[in-house]
């Protein structure tokens, strides 16, 4: 091992990168942007409100009081709809997936419940089997129809039980299991760091190693005093080095325009070592198995782009079907993506530790395959 | 160094073999320290394997290679630093300038003191020394390759097919480099498969053919033995010389300008063929008369050509 020729090889390899404008653009601009774009669409995820359009044709004091209470509620944005229409036409017309409509009669049946002549309660003449029907008008193949009616019972619920005059029986008591509340950007970032240094090392490998080789330069190389473990280290070097580069891009952006909260901790850069290694031991593999440049990089496209939308780097995997929950947890990504948000989004060093060391044998078996694979000498 | 060896490279009943495959069978020579060696062959007669051999990046399949006095299969880490190497078919990064390469190569050797500017005028590229790899054309690329593999001072140099695939005028060039490394007296190991290649620039040239070497010598010494004899050319614009000719006993062939091509032993037979015609009233337009060169050697030797359509129609 000589720190000179490893030291020559860095040149070599980080001017090659400042001169290859594709190669920057996939290495820092390209994260940079998904995180632009993602952290936009998602960024009011938290406060999301939804459209919730009322027919009410009881047009009373306690229809609108009904009204209100919804809207307080903080979950919905009322949209009101004529009473002197066709509730399901105009939801067919507009594209409304949900109507709620408060029927006629609506503050009768509850004076009748309440006991309430006149506006004053007198307990002789309640009627505790009086009640009211809404109707929801709406479309089961909306995505959002499902959480909005959930939020109507639960606003329902509120208000039957407060009508009842009993406590309710059951209570639910909510502590989180987070330490402070989370958006959606702040889990998005651990996994576009992973993914970024994914593709930048396992292609980078793949490169230097199948690209140079066909082209001759590694035979040329055998005839100089540079050994394999210096080639190999030099290239694990660089890959680290453009890992941190491409990190702090993505983190500077991060911070600057979405003002994230993310704890940065040497857990990081383990993960960021443990993850070169691991994708530079595949890309050593890949390059061995396939024997041209182009079929090992066809090879790196078919490992990355699968892994990236299954191991759970854009989204969260509860969101996925079981069966593909299962395979993301045989994918090293999965451990690097939630390595990463258990250091920085959850801090959380004991579940740090577990996918650290998952990945940590991955990348020691991969590695060392890697090495043996990777030929230097044309051998016997 | 105070003792040189006699023989820079020497080759002892070299054998490699590629499974059923034999590259090299049982070849044996030695280069000499300072001379300029060329091995001669076809693609595929096994130059390349051999040359590798020796530059410690192949192991024989049995058979002892020295160089510079070590044997390559145990010593590549003393060797390497005293050897220069442009392999066949040399590529560098793309990216990185003429200059910059040179500098990376130098770094590798550890060399300090390499004179990057004098390497870079001599392989003539001073002004491309800022172009970056990939636009430089194929003979720059070659030329480039040389001033690399003269990195590190070394006392051999290995040059495998330096000019295959360029064009005549960048061959030329890098033949201009070529005689320029000759006269700084370096051990020079030329693989080529081009004639003229090996007769410019070679003390000793080995021919080698399916594995085997079938004849070694400096290019006069080879087509003495192997060519003694001339070639006269005649353009002739009817067939009679042909015919007059033909009745003296000697064996004229047509070539494909139409031209008349004879050989003959000795000076005296052209005297002789010329003064029938005369005799004859028999004319012709112009003459040529030529010793052979390696390439008939080498098709006398092996019945084969070395590039196809270079051969010219000499007679046998």
């Amino acid at each position: 091992m000589s720190g000179r020729v490893i030291g020559a090889n860095l040149v070599v390899s980080i001017t090659t990168f400042s001169r290859e404008k594709s190669a920057m653009f996939f290495t820092i601009a390209f994260p940079i942007i998904l995180i632009l774009v993602f952290g936009t669409i998602f960024l009011n995820q938290d406060n999301v409100s939804f459209d919730l359009y009322v027919q009410d044709l009881d047009q009373t004091n306690s229809s609108a009081q009904l009204v209100k209470t919804l809207e307080l509620n903080g979950k919905f944005k009322i949209v009101t709809v004529d009473p002197a229409i066709n509730a399901t036409r105009y939801a067919k017309d507009r594209k409304v997936n949900l109507v709620l409509v408060i029927p006629n009669g609506y503050e009768r049946a509850l004076a009748r419940r309440l006991g309430l002549v006149g506006g004053v309660p007198y307990p002789a003449f309640r009627d505790p089997k009086a009640s009211v029907t809404v109707t929801y008008i709406y479309d089961a193949s909306a995505s959002s129809t499902s959480t909005k009616i959930q939020i109507l019972r639960a606003g329902f619920a509120v208000v039957n039980e407060a009508i009842s005059g009993q406590p309710p029986f059951i209570r639910a008591a909510e502590t989180s299991m987070l330490t402070k509340t989370f958006r959606f950007i702040e889990f998005f970032v651990p996994g576009i760091i992973a993914m970024s240094v994914m593709t930048s090392s396992l292609s980078g490998a793949v490169n230097m190693n199948a690209e140079l080789r066909q082209k001759g330069v590694i035979r040329k190389l055998s005839t100089t005093p540079i050994t394999r473990t210096d080639w190999i280290l030099s290239n694990i070097l660089y890959q680290f080095i453009l890992a941190v580069i491409c990190t702090m891009a993505i983190l500077v952006v991060s911070y600057a325009v979405f003002s994230v909260r993310l704890k940065i901790n040497a857990w990081l850069f383990v993960f960021l070592v443990l993850e070169v290694f691991a994708f530079g031991g595949i890309g050593m593999i890949l390059t061995r198995v396939a024997n041209e440049a182009e079929s090992a990089t066809a090879a790196a496209n078919f490992i990355m782009f699968p892994m990236m939308f299954l191991s759970g780097s854009f989204f969260p995997l509860e969101l996925m079907p079981g069966f593909l929950q299962t395979i993301a947890r045989i994918l090293p990504l999965y451990y690097v993506n939630e390595g990463l948000r258990a250091s920085m989004v959850f801090i959380d060093s004991t579940a740090a530790l577990r996918y650290a060391a998952m990945i940590g044998v991955f990348a020691i078996v991969v590695f060392v395959l890697g090495i043996n694979t990777t030929k230097w000498e044309e051998g016997t | 160094m105070t003792t040189e060896p006699e023989h820079a490279i020497d080759v002892e009943n070299l054998t490699k073999r590629y499974g059923d495959l034999l590259a090299v069978n049982n070849i044996s020579f030695h280069v000499r320290t300072g001379e300029v060696f060329a091995f001669l062959g076809p693609n595929g007669a096994g130059k390349t394997t051999t040359v590798e051999i020796i530059e410690t990046i192949r192991t024989p399949t049995s058979g002892r290679v020295c160089l510079l006095g070590m044997d390559v299969t145990t010593r590549k880490r003393d060797i390497v630093p005293r050897i220069g190497v442009l392999p066949q078919g040399f590529s560098s990064f793309d990216r990185i300038t003429v200059r910059e390469t040179i500098q990376y190569y130098a770094r590798l050797f550890g060399c300090r003191n390499t004179d990057v500017d004098g390497l870079i005028e001599l392989a003539n590229l001073k002004d491309k020394s800022k172009e970056q790899f990939k636009n430089l054309s194929g003979g720059l690329r070659q030329r480039l390759g040389i001033a690399i593999a003269l990195v590190n001072d070394p006392e051999v140099v290995f040059l495998d097919e330096p000019t295959t695939g360029l064009d005549p005028r960048a061959r030329r060039e890098v033949w201009e480099v070529l005689l320029s490394l000759k006269t700084n007296g370096k051990t020079v190991f030329l693989t080529t498969h081009y004639m003229e290649e090996a007769e410019l620039l070679a003390d000793t040239v080995a021919i080698i053919s399916k594995g085997k070497i079938i004849a070694m010598g400096s290019p006069d010494e080879l087509i003495e033995s192997n060519a003694n004899y001339l070639v006269l050319t005649l353009k002739t614009i009817d067939g009679a010389p042909f015919e007059i000719i033909q009745r003296m006993g000697f064996e004229p062939v047509h070539d494909n300008h139409k031209n008349i091509k004879v050989r003959v032993e000795h000076t005296d037979d052209i005297h002789k063929i010329l003064n029938a015609m005369k005799d004859a009233g028999a004319s012709s337009l112009g003459l040529d008369v030529r010793k052979p060169n390696l390439e008939a050697v080498f098709l006398k030797l092996t019945g084969e050509a070395l590039r196809e359509g270079s051969v010219e129609g000499v007679p046998e």
